[in-house]
């Protein structure tokens, strides 16, 4: 008995001890030179190996940045700080980084009808592999808040209504909900401009009609918006209000106007917005333009 | 019978009757994970192919001259296969790294997953104790037939892997019931596949 566990010992202590014994020689015989720049740059990085940025290490990341195939901006959650110190180690000028939050395009959470009972794994990832997913409406939040759970920064909380929060001020645009969401792909979420001034809480597609039967919240291609903008910013493009950020000047007019509030004000980056969220025209502080605009004439 | 035949109905029973997807249901977990995209799976295949070799090459070396002569092989095998499987993974890791940096690339993350490969111990067990899974007698490969053997496995582990994903990637743009998209669909092909199969039982007398 005592022998057979002495041999026990000694047969696998001895494979153990070959098997380190192998392991170290290899490591110092088959050491790979690694470029000094790719060891600075990836020393700048901040090194936690979020993933934010899609590769999968931040060493990964140095080695792109080094060979040239991403530029010095590529670390999302380094942000502006991070890219200055990449780009002034491999001698590059372009460090612009152009601020993004993530956004929800959907107001429906307890609004939203059920097309069937689920009672399993409490995961969106989970449940939209089941007869595409738990909602009637094929587009809008499960509301089992896998973005929260992957948010490294805490900035998204579940309001009342089953919808993920986005706070703007804590979000660090790096992104990881977007992917994390399994309706991410079809902009449930999605990355816009740090000062995006208002957003469309719907991202359907399908027949207005059948939209509204699923969900009381959403846009219902009305083109309200569209006519009433002051700047051409917000059309409706494939029966949905799309904003063009680039031309929106933040004035709130389709707020005002829209019939479903279904486009909320994103006020600014220094307020977080989450008290403004969902109520479109009745949130706290909003002055309707129109109601303004007619009162004056 | 010659030893040609012989080493044919080894490699037939491994890969094709005996397969261990799709009749013996190891390793679903990497059949089901990496079968989104065909070149993933060929990744993988080809990364399993590899490993495998190397590792039950080395695992019988180990079971014939260490673990069996010192009679502790019926209890220690475990332990001992998967201290030597994850070992020579990291060491083919470093070996490739320096010398084939393009294959090291090319096998890219499957490399170090394989390392806790179910198939991997499956095929390395298989090999110091054959017919471990009929609960047959004891009989000791040659390192000959060991090798054939796992090749066998690893082949028919990268068909069924293959042939899963092309049904996949089928299955993605076809008109599926809403109740049945995802996951309970892959399921679905997935038990077809293994029917499949399982009508070469027998074959041969394997």
């Amino acid at each position: 008995m005592l022998v057979s566990i002495l041999k026990a010992v000694g047969a696998l202590a001895s494979l153990g001890v070959i098997a380190a014994a192998m392991l170290a020689v290899a490591a110092r015989k088959f050491h790979v030179e690694v470029d000094p720049l790719v060891e600075s740059v990836a020393s700048a990085l901040p090194g936690a190996n979020c993933g934010a940025c899609g590769n999968p290490s931040c060493f990964a990341v140095a080695e792109a940045i080094v060979a040239g195939t991403l530029p010095a901006t590529a670390c999302v959650a380094g942000g502006q700080s991070v890219a200055e110190v990449v780009a002034g180690l491999i001698g590059s000028n372009s460090c612009e980084v152009v601020a993004v939050i993530s956004v929800r395009h959907c107001g429906g959470g307890s609004n939203a009808v059920r097309a069937y009972e689920y009672g399993g794994i409490q995961s969106c990832n989970g449940v939209s592999r089941m007869a595409g997913g738990p909602l009637v409406c094929t587009t809008g939040c499960i509301g089992f808040g896998d973005c929260l759970r992957a948010c490294p920064f805490g900035a998204i909380e579940m309001d009342a209504r089953g919808l993920p929060v986005i706070d703007v001020v804590k979000c660090t645009g790096c992104g990881i909900c977007v992917r994390e969401c399994p309706r991410g792909q079809i902009s449930l979420l999605e990355l816009l401009p740090d000062a995006a001034p208002v957003v469309v809480r719907c991202c359907a597609h399908d027949k207005p009609k059948a939209r509204k039967a699923g969900c009381s919240m959403c846009c219902i291609a009305c083109k309200k918006c569209e006519k009433e903008c002051p700047a051409d910013a917000i059309h409706v493009t494939d029966l949905l209000a799309v904003v063009d950020y680039e031309k929106c000047t933040g004035c709130g007019t389709c707020v005002s106007v829209c019939p479903q509030n279904c486009i909320d004000v994103l006020v600014s980056t220094t307020v977080s917005s989450a008290s403004a969220d969902g109520l479109g025209k009745d949130a706290p502080g909003f002055v309707s333009v129109v109601a303004t605009a007619s009162v004056s004439e | 019978m010659s030893m040609l035949s012989h080493y044919m109905l080894l490699f037939i029973g491994a890969a094709l009757i005996n397969n261990i997807l799709l009749t013996r249901f190891i390793a679903l977990c990497s059949f089901f994970g990496i079968s989104n995209s065909m070149h993933t799976a060929i990744g993988m295949s080809a990364a399993v192919v590899f490993v495998m070799m190397m590792a039950s090459t080395t695992t019988w070396l180990v079971w014939m001259f260490l673990l069996v002569p010192l009679g502790v092989g019926e209890f220690l095998y475990i332990p001992a296969f998967i201290l030597i499987i994850a070992a020579l993974v990291q060491f083919v890791e470093m070996y490739l790294r320096k010398y084939s940096p393009v294959l090291y690339r090319s096998m890219g993350i499957y490399l170090p997953l394989i390392t806790t490969n179910c198939a991997v111990l499956a095929a390395a067990t298989e090999v110091a104790k054959p017919g471990f899974f009929k609960m047959a007698m004891a009989y000791n490969y040659t390192i000959g037939e060991a090798l054939v053997y796992t090749l066998g496995v690893s082949v028919g582990y990268g068909f069924a892997l293959i042939a899963f994903t092309a049904l996949r990637e089928r299955l993605d743009i076809a008109p599926v019931p809403r109740a049945l998209k995802g996951t309970p669909m892959s399921f679905i092909t997935a038990g077809l596949l293994s029917l499949a199969y399982v009508g070469l039982a027998g074959w041969f007398g394997l």
